[in-house]
């Protein structure tokens, strides 16, 4: 069953079209990736799925729900969660007071201000797993503003897993990475995602071959092919559109 | 635990033991200011320190909660309601909860420049009916009460400010609880959060609008209280309780004291009260020196005076605290006469006669006076120049993080 459906999908930015139609299924418990060339629209059909924009054409279905018009957080609350290509946290908490954040909201206290943060033992041991997930244990006290970059992203998705959501959206959670770091991150991403639907924005075609049970190929606001792997790459469309050299080199 | 507790238990000690070494009645008077600027201030950055909302109008739930007061002890004095006067700052408080609410429904739907600006449309649009709705508002005259008129609590009547400051310090201690504990709260932690990235908060599953408007009207709620305070050491409001002067005053108290630290305001609220109530005593030109200190505040104390305290932590913890004294004092002397000799300039220029300086005539039409000032102005300047250097290497050595710490954390 499909846990997400987009249909004839557009976002116009004033009168330049950037998301063109787009139909697209994302099944439930699959990996999927979106490649593209820069300035495709990857990031802004992430943004028009999460409710940062409103689509200006077509539908967008989550678990069955329409949620074309809703708001980022009410999305969010249905069980979708996401990170952003450029890091985007709350740099004046630190690490654990950041991911604590992420959780609230699951954990079901919603505006509370009659109980003490403190004294939710449930609550601040999660904190603490996420934080351990992502190695971030040493820096727990840290203002998120100060870590350094790898570490900032490591935080990034911790945000976006903390919740436990079904559906997890990474764009572009390794860009800027060295190897070594992009390698672990990789490996934390397959940890925290297991038995959840991932879609993941990637460059690094070595990691979507390898991490993705479906890709789907994003240009010019179009997606001209999903399909697994082994067909993308042998492709001719894609080939000629985006994937050529790059397929040659990995 | 008992680490947690200390600062209350000594903060309830301190709001006790004051009106005793204070005794007189400027003292009473002066502490029974503070406790009212205190709540003031610290409501005023559950705004602008916790939740990111920079709010020109704060005076109006201040001055709402105290008009609501003053209207209540009328009706106990009519004998129309009946309780004893020292639950008059929670009407205070839900009267400016009720503004909050109202206010806070559209005020709060973003932060930054539309809410500033919203703030102050709001604080003009009510001193200006405060001064037509003559029956609630009084008026320019304003409109007084008695506090001596409800039933007597445990036989005492409220004749005399200090009976007002017991009084007084019980909320302060309750109130400043209150708002520290909302802190602590998922309702005040996302606050920060909102402060920090609006927009990230609604992928985590919340409306920034909401959180802000949870804060919004806490912070209406403890302004009120604050107004009721004043009501009841005053008895008497008029519309300058709620106008933007008041408001703007807020903003000094928590800016100067420091908005990062839950203690600022509370610095803010005793050094602004201080220098408005002894300084005023003594020079026309107070609200000038006001000024001054908050344009240098902001300028090299950008995170206010516990901010500034806050910066020897780690010399603290690093037992390097007492390296500094000396080149501090080293400073502070040059620094203090050029201080003091400006303000003599200052004075000296604005006398008409003769006027006394730290016990010294100085006439503004004697060129001995102003030379005497500009020389060791002058020369006090740039002796505390000098001493600069000396005073930065000593906050380097003193700062630097010793082998062992370092190779801890
Ligand atoms: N808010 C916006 N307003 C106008 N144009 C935008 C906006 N956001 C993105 N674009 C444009 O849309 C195109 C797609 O951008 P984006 O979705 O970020 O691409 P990708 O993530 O695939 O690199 C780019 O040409 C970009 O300039
Ligand atoms: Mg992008």
């Amino acid at each position: 069953m499909s846990i997400l459906s987009l249909r004839n999908v557009h976002k116009n930015f004033g009168i330049t079209p950037i998301i063109r139609g787009i139909d697209l299924d994302v099944e439930e418990g699959e990996k999927h990736a979106i490649i593209g060339p820069n300035g495709a629209g990857k990031s802004t059909l992430f943004h028009l799925i999460s409710g940062r924009y409103g689509v200006s054409e077509g539908s967008i279905a989550f678990k069955g729900q329409q949620i074309q018009n809703k708001q980022p957080y009410e999305i969010n609350r249905l069980g979708l969660a996401r990170s952003f290509q450029v890091t985007n946290i709350f740099p004046r908490l630190n690490v654990f007071e950041n991911i604590r954040c992420a959780l609230l909201w699951s954990e079901g206290y919603k505006y509370s201000f009659w109980q003490l943060l403190d004294r939710q033992k449930r609550l601040n041991e999660k904190t603490e797993q996420v934080i351990a997930q992502i190695g971030l244990e040493k820096r727990a006290f840290y203002p998120a503003g100060e870590l350094a970059y790898a570490q900032q992203r490591a935080l990034e998705l911790g945000i976006a897993v903390a919740s436990g959501a079904e559906l997890i959206m990474l764009d572009e959670p390794v860009a800027g990475m060295s190897h070594s770091e992009a390698e672990n991150a990789v490996a934390l991403i397959r940890k925290i995602t297991a038995g959840k639907t991932l879609i993941m924005v990637e460059h690094d075609m070595s990691i979507v071959f390898d991490l993705a049970d479906r890709i789907s190929v994003l240009v010019y606001g179009e997606v001209i092919a999903t399909d697994v792997p082994e067909n993308i790459r042998g492709n001719s469309r894609v080939q000629e559109a985006y994937l050529g050299e790059v397929v040659s080199d990995a | 635990m008992i680490k947690k507790l200390t600062p209350w238990i000594g903060y309830g000690i301190a709001l006790l033991i004051l009106p005793q070494l204070f005794d007189s009645v400027l003292g009473i008077s002066l502490l029974n200011q503070l406790a009212i600027a205190i709540v003031f201030a610290l409501s005023y950055n559950m705004l602008l320190g916790q939740g990111g909302m920079l709010s020109f109008g704060h005076a109006v739930y201040y001055g709402l909660g105290g008009f609501l007061a003053v209207h209540a002890l009328i009706k106990i004095e009519y004998e129309e309601m009946y309780f004893s006067i020292i639950y008059i700052p929670f009407i205070g408080g839900l009267s400016g909860l009720i503004a909050a609410l109202f206010i806070g429904s559209f005020s709060t739907h973003k932060a930054g420049t539309v809410f500033a600006m919203i703030s102050l449309g709001i604080a003009e649009l009510v001193a200006a009916s405060s001064l037509i709705l003559e029956s609630f508002f009084g008026g320019e005259a304003g409109i007084s009460g008695d506090r001596t008129y409800g039933p007597p609590f445990f036989g005492i009547e409220f004749f005399q400010d200090s009976e007002i400051y017991y009084i007084a310090a019980v909320w302060v201690f309750i109130a400043t609880l209150f708002m520290y504990l909302f802190t602590k709260t998922p309702a005040g932690r996302l606050a920060n959060a909102v402060r920090d990235n609006p927009e990230r908060a609604e992928f985590i599953g919340y409306s920034a609008r909401w959180v802000r408007f949870i804060s919004f009207c806490a912070s209406g709620f403890f302004a009120g209280i604050a107004g009721g305070l004043f009501a009841l050491n005053y008895e008497f409001l008029t519309s300058e309780n709620l106008n933007a002067v008041t408001s703007g005053r807020v903003l000094l108290m928590a800016y100067i004291g420091g908005l990062g630290y839950f203690i600022g305001p509370i610095i803010g609220a005793v050094v602004l009260t201080l220098m408005n109530t002894l300084l005023s005593n003594y020079t026309e030109l107070w609200l000038l020196y006001v000024g001054v200190m908050f344009v240098l505040t902001v300028m090299f104390l950008p995170r206010g005076f516990a901010g500034f305290i806050m910066m020897h932590q780690l010399a603290w913890t690093q037992g390097t605290l007492n390296q500094l004294f000396k080149p501090y004092l080293i400073t502070a002397l040059p620094a203090g006469v050029f201080v003091l000799a400006t303000v003599a300039l200052i004075e000296l220029s604005h006398a008409e006669e003769t006027l006394h300086f730290l016990g010294m005539p100085l006439n503004p039409e004697s060129a001995i006076s102003w030379s005497i000032g500009l020389i060791l102005a002058t020369a006090a300047f740039y002796a505390t120049r000098r001493t600069l250097p000396q005073l930065r290497d000593a906050w380097d050595t003193a700062n630097t993080i010793s082998e062992e710490e370092g190779e801890s954390s």
